[in-house]
């Protein structure tokens, strides 16, 4: 496949609920309450569980291999955690993931990535190098 | 909590454990995000990067109850295996305190204790909130 630098890839969401995070914990081995336990989350004040950043980020890598092919290695991935991602008990919150090519390096290409959930921008400054 | 410094910067930590690579650790990770498991997820070593800062960070007075996570980096210079058997260093690469919270950000390599090649390095802000926020 080739692309240019420009291309944009076809807008990937994902939804995420108190069960996807409860595997995602048990998977990454990061058990803290505020991803799993409302009333822990609200007594360090947060509006309610929040998700893990990398569990957003885990997705945000999972978007780019869905454009690119799950087989291609990401050589280098990178993001700030901007917002928090707040999942109320008993709903799917959707994750929307665009990206773009930027640039061009030899059989590598620099996607800059952008996460929202329900408008707002959860990530920040998201960029994967990828080995085609 | 402790007060800590810009003497911070430079501190290095390692341990004298590795970590093995298991094909089911892989698996399940894929499985958590939804991803093809024959291939690892570009973020599967954040398990060993957070267990990394987690034996050191508290031995020098960091909360780690109050912790949030500001941003992360990956390098990898080859996907990581099943079969892979890590060893790890950390080191304090920036330290700030701005209105009392305290970012600091950890850079750890990996590489392989079987030839000593080098796989990854990860870098990581932590945020530790101050008491007042």
């Amino acid at each position: 496949m080739s692309w240019s630098v420009g291309h944009e890839f076809t807008e990937k969401t994902f939804t995420v609920n108190r069960s996807a995070l409860k595997q995602y914990a048990d998977a990454s081995g990061d058990q803290n309450p505020i991803h799993q336990d409302e009333a822990f989350a609200q007594s360090v004040g947060l509006p309610n569980v929040i998700a893990h950043g990398m569990y957003t980020m885990a997705l945000a890598g999972e978007a780019i291999r869905n454009w690119v092919g799950s087989e291609k290695s990401l050589t280098e991935f990178s993001t700030r955690f901007a917002k928090p991602v707040v999942v109320p008990a008993g709903e799917d919150v959707p994750l929307t993931f665009t990206g773009k090519i930027s640039a061009i390096e030899g059989d590598q290409i620099i996607i800059d990535v952008t996460a929202t959930c329900n408008g707002v921008k959860v990530l920040t400054q998201t960029k994967a190098r990828v080995q085609l | 909590m402790a007060v800590h410094g810009p003497d911070l910067v430079g501190r290095r930590f390692s341990s004298n454990h590795t970590r093995s690579v298991t094909a089911e650790a892989i698996s399940t990770f894929a499985a958590a995000i939804g991803a093809d498991s024959r291939f690892t997820p570009p973020t599967f070593l954040i398990s060993f990067s957070v267990a990394a800062a987690e034996e050191f960070l508290p031995t020098i007075g960091f909360d780690w109850a109050r912790v949030v996570h500001g941003d992360q980096r990956f390098l990898h210079h080859r996907d990581v295996r099943a079969g892979d058997e890590l060893s790890y260093s950390s080191e304090i690469e920036s330290y700030k305190n701005l209105a009392g919270n305290e970012f600091v950000s950890i850079r750890t390599d990996f590489i392989s204790a079987l030839d000593g090649e080098s796989i990854s390095s990860t870098w990581s802000t932590l945020v530790f909130r101050g008491e007042q926020s």
